[in-house]
């Protein structure tokens, strides 16, 4: 079995932390929204109910991001493992973990238009602009989204194992100031009714071409973060 | 030698920020002996191990490991373990779940000798590592380092936290192991004493550079204290290389590197002087002073005084 | 047992030695393994190969194989012919010197030696 196998075998050796965990957290955001759109009907609510809780387990995947790296990148270096071996098994085990997820997302999005979202009229999982595209479009949609989170975390990660708090400190800075002197360009032009036109016409497609190539800007740059960096 | 060493380093040299970790490294390590690499906290010791293990980089000079470059070299470094003193292990792992890791990647894994050194070091096998003391956290260290049965393996200051019972089990088992199954093992170490006679080479850094680099049979008895009346011990160390001296009043206890002969302690005795062996542990505390430099002697004088 | 005075693998030669000349250990009986005394003096097992093989090579000791080592036919009687010639230097030259520093003559020295290997 290769090295980069065995990265994976023991990313996984504590199933909680990749598989358990996040199912709870989806699990428990999914009927704390059925709840509440259950009372909304009995409260007499009417039109579609929107719930975003899909997105906690997510989130969940941006700290496992940065976890994977502070704490168990030491652990695979006491394991004889290389940078290369690591890196490239961690991520291997994220894609596939996204992966699996992507697909039960579309599942659900499926059973939720079945059931006529959940016998209340809510979207949860088949949110509508993302619902409406192709199946192979709204899985790679949830993976690419999947896989980005988990990237901004792990590539901040990399950024504090390399430089430590300056590291993290200068990329927060740099991003914070490239922000604000993009609104303040755009207010200052006065140009945003056009940029909320161009916001407005990003298909699904498109968004998920713009996130993967992000995601892959992100996975080089931390590569080559993390073959120089010290524990 | 023909063999391939274990360990060849040239002209190693690391600096972080304004302290100089390595400075100048040069050693050559025969493979299963036992390897004493000695100092002060701080000498270079931890810095030397990481980069050896591919684990951080030198600034300047080349490191190999059985003739390749451990950096980033799968194969080589399948072939080392090396544990840290300051090991940080997943938050979430469990002392189980760390073995089970282990035995993943270390093809030699021993899992009965693992499961003996658990049971000889009581450790909780089910309680989360964060949650271990600092000897618990030691111990996870010391058989992963062991039951690795690594090629080289690397124990850096193995016995924090642990009781005199725990670090004789340690040294008890790795004797043991060892006749068993050689290997290179280097022991990390300021608590010589313990551990010279397991040594069969001793390499004693101090301040990024090696210091002594010698086989232990060569340390054992090399220097020898001489005490009695100044004057007298002064004639009888003349043309000896000194180590250490301290007076008290008209006397003098010096230090010096000798193998005295059998004619030379008689005549010791005849001028009423007392012989002392220098134990490995003097000999490096002392050398370790000596290489300092002579402006700093002078004020650590001066603030005895 | 060990000490800081000369090399560990001298020192098991001696030990050896001793358990020779004393009669502990009789001709043709299997001295420990190396790692024997490897775990009981916690050394380096090397360095017993080491002190053991010391011994093999002056011939007090020989090597069965697949058994161990045993003490060779006269080994005790020379052990005791080396150590005969190095007495005088270790044990008499200190304590002649000894005597002359307290002022003892040469006559009260023997009489004490007398006296002492009498009682």
């Amino acid at each position: 079995m290769s090295r980069i196998m065995k990265v994976a075998r023991m990313q996984l050796i504590n199933k909680w932390t990749f598989i358990g965990i996040p199912l709870i957290v989806l699990a428990g955001s999914f009927l704390f929204t059925l709840a509440v759109w259950y009372l909304v009907r009995r409260g007499g609510g009417e039109g579609t109910l929107y719930g975003g809780g899909a997105q906690a387990p997510m989130w969940y995947f941006l700290a496992l991001g940065i976890q994977a790296l502070t704490l168990t990148f030491p652990f695979a270096m006491a394991m004889s493992v290389s940078r290369r071996s690591f890196y490239l098994g961690t991520l291997a085990l994220f894609g596939g973990c996204a992966m699996v997820l992507a697909v039960f997302y579309y599942l659900m999005g499926l059973l939720e238009e079945a059931t006529g979202g959940w016998g209340v009229d809510g979207r949860f999982f088949a949110l509508q602009w993302i619902a409406e595209n192709n199946w192979l479009t709204q899985i790679l949609f949830y993976f690419m989204l999947t896989v980005l989170l988990f990237m901004v975390g792990f590539y901040a990660a990399t950024l504090y194992m390399r430089w430590r708090t300056t590291g993290v400190l200068v990329f927060t800075i740099g991003l914070g100031l490239a922000l604000l002197g993009t609104v303040a360009l755009i207010t200052l032009t006065e140009s945003w009714p056009e940029v909320g036109r161009w916001l407005a016409g990003w298909t699904a497609a498109g968004v998920t071409a713009l996130g993967a190539g992000l995601a892959v800007l992100l996975a080089g740059s931390s590569y080559l973060t993390l073959r120089k960096a010290t524990i | 030698m023909s063999e391939t060493p274990a360990i060849t380093t040239r002209d190693l040299a690391k600096t972080y920020k304004d302290v100089r970790a390595l400075d100048g490294v040069s050693l050559n390590l025969a493979p299963n002996r036992i390897y004493g690499l000695l100092g002060r906290n701080g000498a270079g010791k931890t810095t030397l191990m990481s980069i050896l293990t591919g684990q951080n980089f030198a600034d300047r000079g080349t490191a190999e490991i059985f003739g390749h470059t451990p950096f980033e070299h799968d194969p080589t470094l399948a072939r080392l373990c090396f544990i840290r003193e300051s090991q940080k292990y997943p938050d979430d792992f469990k002392v189980r779940q760390a073995f089970s890791a282990a035995a993943i990647f270390f093809e030699n894994w021993n899992e009965q000798l693992a499961q003996d050194l658990v049971k000889a070091f009581n450790l909780p096998l089910n309680r989360r590592i964060k949650k271990l003391s600092r000897g618990q956290l030691s111990a996870v260290g010391v058989i992963i380092g062991m039951a690795s049965r690594a090629e080289i393996t690397f124990f850096d200051e193995p016995y924090l936290g642990l009781d005199a019972v725990a670090r004789q089990i340690f040294y008890d088992r790795l004797v043991e192991d060892f006749a068993q199954h050689p290997r290179t093992i280097v022991l990390s170490s300021h608590l010589i004493d313990e551990v010279a006679n397991l040594l069969e080479h001793v390499i004693v850094i101090d301040q990024g550079r090696i210091i002594i680099d010698s086989e232990a049979e060569d340390l054992q008895g090399a220097a020898v204290t001489v005490t009695g009346s100044a004057q007298k011990v002064e004639e009888f160390i003349a043309g000896y290389p000194v180590i250490h001296r301290d007076a008290l009043g008209s006397l003098a206890s010096i230090s010096i590197r000798a193998r005295l002969t059998a004619e030379q302690r008689a005549r010791a005795q005849i001028l009423g002087l007392e012989l002392s062996p220098v134990s490995l542990q003097q000999l490096v505390v002392r050398s370790t002073l000596s290489s300092q430099s002579d402006r700093e002697q002078t004020t650590e004088r001066q603030a005895i005084k | 047992m060990i000490d800081d005075s000369k090399p560990i693998f001298m020192q098991i030669s001696e030990l050896i030695e001793n358990d020779i000349i004393s009669g502990t250990l009789p001709e043709e009986s299997q001295v420990p393994s190396t790692n024997e005394f490897a775990a009981f003096y916690r050394i380096n097992p090397a360095t017993a190969a080491k002190g053991i093989n010391r011994l093999v090579e002056e011939g007090l000791l020989y090597k069965k194989r697949g058994i161990g080592m045993f003490v060779a036919q006269g080994a005790p009687a020379k052990l005791r012919s080396s150590r005969r010639e190095h007495f005088a230097k270790q044990f008499v030259t200190p304590l002649t010197a000894e005597a002359a520093k307290l002022g003892i003559e040469m006559d009260e020295l023997i009489a004490m030696i007398k006296s002492t290997s009498a009682g």
